[in-house]
């Protein structure tokens, strides 16, 4: 968009606005109000609602300003009896088999059509005839459906296809007889709920939440989501110490997400007022005896003694401390003080899938935005699945592509959904990721095509995007590649830098926090997650652990924390890790703390407290801090989260000058500064790549199927596990016989679906 | 936690999206590749398609929309939101001959009004219902292009115009 | 039922009593494919265009807009391919005329494509058919068939570099597909909505590419625009309104039928008193809705001793509108007020639904007409009939709203008494 100004008149004030403005967003901005329902900025223009009618000179007739461009000397008016006429007459006819029930609506009291009426509704209702009836109904386990109070905005029809790229919901029937829906009633979709979300109205609700709640006895909290790593922000509606819901609706939050969540951001709350949070702090007194409830002077004395024996016996190392990039920055920073600076061992490291420190510590450029995703020209996306691990992020590049016309190159084994908006797709053999990164490294090496099993026609093509590419250039990456090839994408800004355009990285690491963990320098230490259990009982006799340790890991050695002395865990919920432990401390959630995370942006964003800690639990650092207190040093935090972060601001550099105030606005997220490194001389990493490479077989057979919608949101988790519908729909989102519910009715969850947790979380 | 689960009370009988595929002759897949070659865009031959899978199988049944989408690879939806905006596709059973008489203006103010009711005590049914023997479907529809020829009705394709009450006595013990 | 022309040469009718007349030979044997040769062989693209303008030949679908002009704004430099669709969705109440051109000149509309293709340089054109004129669309394939074995159509048409293609699609019931950029979503697989315009389709129109939509009626008058030249054809009838135009005769007259008419024939009168022999059975004129179910009504007092010319400024003088020449005529036996409840329903049912006036506006209007009728009728429902009218005209998405505002606010203006006996009449 051009950015030369033009004039334009609206209400004979004149106004210079920039060239190829729309004339809608010009009025609201000049402070002109303008109503609507169907115009929803970045989606599909619609004009169906009517409502935003204005009157422009030498125009025949009124016009809708949601589809009229500025042109330079436009003379507009959007007040005068016509228009108030036209516009209140829409919202009677909008109104006019609209049912009258905004006492038992769930969105009564936040719902647009209701706030229009007030500003722009007639005082007697005209429309004395029937109403037309259409049933209530569920749509799935997570949405009902009241068609009745429908008004057409097609929102929901809209994101689900321009955000989503699914298109599982749509418009039927015709005239009068439209209604919003799906062929046989049953929403199979990935279950994101932003349908619900952009409803203007009561007609898709939250299933889930129906009936449980009015907006108004809501009090709402805004907050970083706390499951995957794009940190959408939300806001917690809690009533009462309970979390009710949690919505993204922009009124109250306006962050990078706008309105978008995911299911699990939306729908994956329960577990915070779960009947099975630890209640207290427990101590097993012997092995294979029982856990039994103390009170917490108790147990962190307990703990306090056995670490001190531990260490006086067999030196400082052998205490693993280990952090989590499910927990804010705070905690796995006083956790990694307590490491280094009290029990001063080399053992520590955070529960992460991989560790993106290779990528840091060779960082040559900027990690790309999801702003910057919107409006990038060129994204390259090697190995990951961001429309089910990063749902925001795949919803950025969708858009990027559909409404921006960005260039998507995706290099996977796996046929993912993202395919529908690829330029180009390089179907590569399952784990020749790195091989892929060579080929953008520059690397002409014929092998590489075979190994990728791709023609070398489609490396060329690559390469030709690559050197062509003019704007904002992103490379994404997932936990795929190789401690080497991380160190080749860091590079990439320096590598692929020239005139006209940026080179900007987006890893896509899998937790909310899994940046800030690796800022707090979690990952610093001497062993990773998988080492340290290999030492158990071994180097390492005792490990304090903040959160659980990955299935993955534990899999793969199932005894080894039966191996240690002594065994310390903070956790939300009885875990795979928490069988072993000699003591547990109720740990609160992220709803019940202050805090901040860093998500796959490097925007540092705020965790608020929405309500008190359910139960004994206490806030991660806190019981850190309590721990060292007991050990002798006190961090001089208080009680403050600010005090810790301030402390983060002064030790970290990325995060110098931060402070909570500064972190207030959710719609200006502050990036922080990670080191640029200079140019770094590659032969040795690609080296030994190459060597790797080199060795691996040519490719075989290739995965052709795409992977089910759902696959990895709807995985159960330690999380998860405590929202019934998850079990639902992990189970295939079966059919109910019917989808027909009177107002009172909640959605069932068969106790015979319930899948035996795959602790993934 | 919150919402404490209730059962849902089976009510209506819905539809059920089997996974069931509608298959169809050699000729007939002749027939539809035919109408996919006229278009560069595949979606467009939905319409005729669509109309081939209702004459084979009565009207779009959960199999023949599994086709549809399949074959114009289209999500299921594309089908059913296309389906539904058309008043001559038909998503339920309907009759095997199907009366459609033109109510619009020229039809009515020439007699269409005898014509139905003559028709609807024929059959013994109201407008928009189908014969207990499934035979005949009597619907009212808008303006079928026969003005001058007033009043008439369409049956299946076929146009029966310039109608009397004989004329239809005659036209309805024809069908079988 | 009459079809032929009155006061002037049968020129689109030329064919239709012959016997056989859909057949290629008889076509031949009549002059057929002889426009389309001289085009082909001895004309630019711009020179048809210039013909076409010249003939002021202007749009029979109903918009009546003028043809050549439409035709010249398809950018000739764009590289996006182009494409010709014509619609014959005739789906207006009251218009039948297209039905007889397919059904018994089917190739004269081929040739009238060709030609229009050959000057918007289109390699691809659609014949866009009503779903109910199955058998009509039976009838093109067969011509189409017939035209491309005698090298009219297809590759490298008689001989030439040119080479064009014409199909037939079906829509599936529904009225609003008539409206050209509906018609293009149809055509494109989705819902019949229509778009925004702009861009108009002649800029962006199917599959987002150059695309000129014109009736049928329009696209058969070119071949013999390009055989008499335009300005001879511009003079069978007045300086605005060039031509001959089909008139869809039905209702209370002797003989309805499909009448060609030279532009600004005198007079309405005549030709209801005269042409198509007066009223059934005696009875006296009430109304008349010129041209299809979405003008103005019009009222005897409108017609008789007015001198109304029938063309677009002759109708409009008289207070209606050409439109699609569905001629309706009502004798004194009807109730406006039914009638008008009728057309109320028609545009109800055929509303696509995607905008809040017409689709939440012809509902309530349709309860109210429903209600009025049950004997449940208001002495303010004239005025709420006239405000909701008003709360659609001109503000709906696309024109349905418009013509289904137009006739219940012509009918409560023309024909008063007929309202008020129903609402007065009422117990309320
Ligand atoms: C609601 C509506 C219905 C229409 N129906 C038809 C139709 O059935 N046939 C037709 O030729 N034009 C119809 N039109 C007019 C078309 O939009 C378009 O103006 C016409 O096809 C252009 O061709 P022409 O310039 O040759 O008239 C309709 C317009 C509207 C608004
Ligand atoms: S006026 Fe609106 S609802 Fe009516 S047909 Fe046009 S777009 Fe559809
Ligand atoms: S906002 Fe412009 S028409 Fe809905």
């Amino acid at each position: 968009m051009s950015t030369e100004p033009i004039k334009v008149t609206i209400n004979a004030r004149e106004f210079e606005v920039p060239k190829g403005a729309r004339l809608i967003d010009v009025c609201r901005d000049k402070g002109f109000d303008i109503p609507s329902f169907c115009y929803y900025a970045d989606l599909a223009l619609q004009a169906s609602c009517r409502m935003c009618l204005v009157r422009i000179d030498k125009m025949p007739k009124l016009q809708t300003s949601c589809t009229i461009i500025c042109t330079d000397g436009m003379v507009v008016s959007t007040q005068s009896d016509e228009i108030e006429k036209a516009q209140r007459s829409m919202l009677e006819f909008l109104l006019a088999n609209h049912p009258l029930d905004c006492p038992v609506c769930d969105r009564g009291g936040e719902c647009e059509l209701q706030e229009m009426t007030f500003d722009w509704g007639n005082l007697e209702e005209r429309f004395t005839e029937q109403k037309n009836y259409k049933p209530e109904r569920f749509l799935s386990p997570i949405g009902a459906n009241d068609p009745q109070r429908c008004i057409l905005c097609k929102r929901c029809t809209r994101v689900c296809d321009e955000w989503m790229g699914e298109d599982a919901i749509e418009a039927g029937g015709r005239g009068a007889h439209t209604v919003i829906g799906t062929y046989g009633g049953w929403l199979d979709c990935s279950q994101c709920g932003n349908c619900i979300e952009v409803c203007p109205t009561g007609t898709l609700l939250d299933a889930t939440y129906r009936h449980q709640a009015r907006p108004w006895e809501l009090e709402q909290t805004i907050s970083t989501c706390t499951y995957c790593s794009d940190g959408c922000q939300s806001s917690l509606g809690s009533r009462a110490g309970e979390v009710m819901r949690v919505v993204a609706r922009d009124r109250y939050v306006n962050g990078i997400n706008g309105e978008f969540l995911c299911i699990k951001g939306r729908f994956g709350h329960p577990f915070v007022n779960h009947e099975k949070r630890l209640r207290t702090p427990m101590i097993r007194y012997q092995k294979g005896g029982k856990l039994i409830p103390a009170t917490w002077d108790d147990a962190i004395r307990h703990v306090a003694q056995r670490l001190d024996a531990i260490d006086a016996e067999h030196g400082s190392n052998s205490i693993g401390v280990v952090g989590s990039p499910r927990i804010t920055n705070e905690a796995n920073f006083v956790l990694r003080k307590f490491a280094t600076e009290l029990v001063g061992t080399e053992n520590y490291t955070a529960t992460d899938a991989f560790s993106l420190r290779p990528f840091f510590d060779n960082l040559a450029g900027q990690l790309a935005t999801h702003r910057d995703i919107r409006y990038a020209s060129t994204i390259v996306l090697i190995g990951g699945e961001p429309e089910e691990l990063q749902p925001l992020t795949g919803k950025q590049i969708r858009q990027a592509v559909r409404n921006g016309g960005a260039k998507l190159i995706v290099i996977n084994a796996v046929p993912i959904r993202l395919l529908e908006q690829a330029a180009q797709f390089i179907h590569i053999a399952p784990g020749a990721e790195d091989a892929a990164v060579l080929a953008i490294g520059g690397d002409e090496d014929d092998r590489i095509a075979r190994k990728l099993g791709v023609e070398e026609a489609a490396l060329q093509t690559l390469r030709q995007t690559l050197s062509e590419a003019q704007g904002d250039l992103i490379f994404m990456f997932g936990g795929e590649l190789s401690a080497e090839a991380q160190i080749v994408m860091a590079q990439l800004p320096q590598t692929l830098a020239a005139e006209g355009r940026r080179v900007l990285l987006h890893p896509l690491p899998l937790y909310n926090n899994s940046v800030g963990a690796h800022d707090m320098g979690m990952m610093n230490g001497a062993t990773d997650a998988g080492q340290m259990l290999a030492a158990c009982g071994q180097d390492v006799r005792a490990i304090y652990i903040a959160g659980s340790f990955l299935t993955e890991h534990l899999h793969l050695q199932p005894d080894a924390l039966s191996k240690l002395d002594f065994l310390v865990v903070q956790e939300l919920f009885e875990t795979a890790t928490t069988a072993f432990a000699d003591v547990v401390f109720p740990a609160a959630s992220f709803a019940e703390i202050d805090g901040t995370f860093t998500n796959n942006d490097g925007l540092v964003q705020r965790v608020r407290q929405s309500i008190p800690p359910v139960n004994q639990s206490k806030s991660d650092w806190m019981i850190t801090a309590q721990l060292a207190a007991e050990l002798g040093v006190d961090f001089g935090f208080q009680l403050s989260s600010s005090a810790v972060f301030s402390a983060i601001a002064a030790e970290v550099p990325a995060y110098s000058g931060l402070r909570y105030p500064l972190l207030k606005d959710e719609t200006r997220p502050i990036q922080v500064k990670h080191a640029i490194a200079d140019r770094r001389d590659l032969t040795e990493a690609l080296g030994t790549i190459r060597e790797r490479v080199g060795a691996m077989p040519d490719a075989g057979e290739k995965i052709l199927d795409s992977p089910e919608v759902g696959h990895e949101l709807f995985k159960i988790g330690t999380l998860t596990d405590k929202v019934p519908q998850f079990h639902l729909l992990a189970a295939g989102n079966p059919r109910p016989d019917t989808v027909s519910i009177s107002p009172l009715y909640q959605i069932t969850v068969d106790a015979s679906l319930r899948l035996e947790g795959v602790l993934s979380d | 936690m919150s919402a404490q689960p209730i059962n849902i009370q089976p009510r209506s009988q819905p539809v059920d999206i089997g996974r069931e595929v509608a298959s169809f002759s050699p000729e007939i897949e002749a027939e539809i590749d035919r109408h996919l070659a006229k278009y560069p865009v595949t979606r467009s031959a939905i319409l005729p398609l669509m109309f081939i899978v209702q004459r084979e199988r009565g009207y779009l049944d959960p199999p023949g929309v599994a086709y549809l989408a399949k074959r114009l690879s289209l999500r299921i939806t594309d089908i059913w939101e296309v389906a539904t905006f058309y008043s001559m596709l038909h998503t339920e059973p309907v009759g095997k001959h199907h009366i459609q008489i033109c109510k619009t203006l020229s039809c009515k103010i020439m007699g269409e009004p005898k014509i139905t009711e003559h028709v609807c005590s024929k059959l013994g049914i109201k407008p928009g219902e189908t014969t207990a023997d499934g035979k005949f479907t009597v619907s009212l529809v808008e303006c079928l292009g026969s003005c001058g020829t007033a009043p008439m009705f369409q049956i299946g394709f076929d146009y029966y115009e310039d109608l009397t009450t004989a004329k239809v006595d005659r036209i309805l013990d024809s069908l079988t | 039922m009459f079809i032929g022309a009155i006061g002037c040469e049968p020129l689109q009718l030329r064919r239709v009593l012959l016997e056989n007349s859909r057949t290629l030979d008889v076509y031949r044997q009549n002059g057929g494919y002889e426009a389309l040769r001289t085009v082909l062989t001895s004309m630019s693209p711009d020179d048809v265009i210039n013909e076409v303008k010249k003939s002021a030949l202007r749009g029979r679908g109903g918009a009546g807009f003028p043809t050549g002009m439409k035709w010249s704004f398809v950018p000739k430099d764009s590289p996006k391919a182009k494409y010709v669709v014509c619609n014959a969705d005739e789906s207006e109440p009251g218009t039948f005329k297209d039905r007889y051109l397919l059904e018994r000149d089917p190739h004269l509309l081929i040739e009238g494509m060709l030609i229009a293709a050959y000057a918007l340089g289109a390699k691809l054109n659609y014949i866009y058919t009503r779903g109910e004129y199955r058998y009509l669309i039976d009838i093109m394939d067969e011509a189409l068939k017939e035209a491309r074995a005698g090298g009219f159509l297809g590759a490298n048409i008689l001989g030439t570099e040119f080479s064009s293609e014409v199909y037939t699609h079906t829509g599936a019931g529904a009225y609003i597909c008539g409206e050209e950029t509906a018609l293009l979503s149809s055509l494109e697989g989705m819902r019949g909505h229509p778009r925004m315009k702009p861009p108009f389709p002649a800029i962006s129109g199917l599959y987002a590419c150059p695309t000129v939509v014109n009736n049928v009626e329009t696209l058969t008058a070119v071949p013999d625009i390009i055989k008499m030249g335009g300005e001879a054809y511009q003079k069978l009838g007045t300086e605005k309104s060039g031509g001959t135009k089909l008139w869809s005769v039905s209702g209370h007259v002797n003989r309805p039928g499909v009448y060609e008419l030279p532009m600004g024939y005198d007079d309405m009168e005549k030709f209801i008193m005269e042409d198509c022999q007066g009223i059934r059975d005696g009875k006296k004129l009430k109304a008349v809705i010129p041209g299809g179910s979405s003008v103005y009504i019009m009222s005897a007092e409108d017609i008789i001793g007015k001198d109304v010319r029938m063309d677009y400024e002759g109708i409009v003088a008289a207070g209606s509108m050409v439109g699609s020449g569905g001629f309706i005529v009502m004798d004194e036996t009807v109730d406006v007020f039914e009638s008008t409840k009728n057309l109320t329903e028609f545009y109800k049912h055929e509303s696509c639904g995607w905008c809040t006036p017409c689709r939440e506006g012809t509902d309530w209007l349709v309860k109210v007409f429903k209600r009025v009728a049950n004997g449940g009728g208001r002495p303010e429902d004239a005025q709420l009939l006239l405000d909701l009218c008003d709360n659609i005209e001109g503000k709906s998405f696309c024109p349905l709203g418009d013509a289904a505002a137009w006739p219940i606010q012509s009918a409560i203006k023309r024909f008063p008494e007929d309202f008020r006996k129903h609402l007065t009449g009422s117990v309320v």
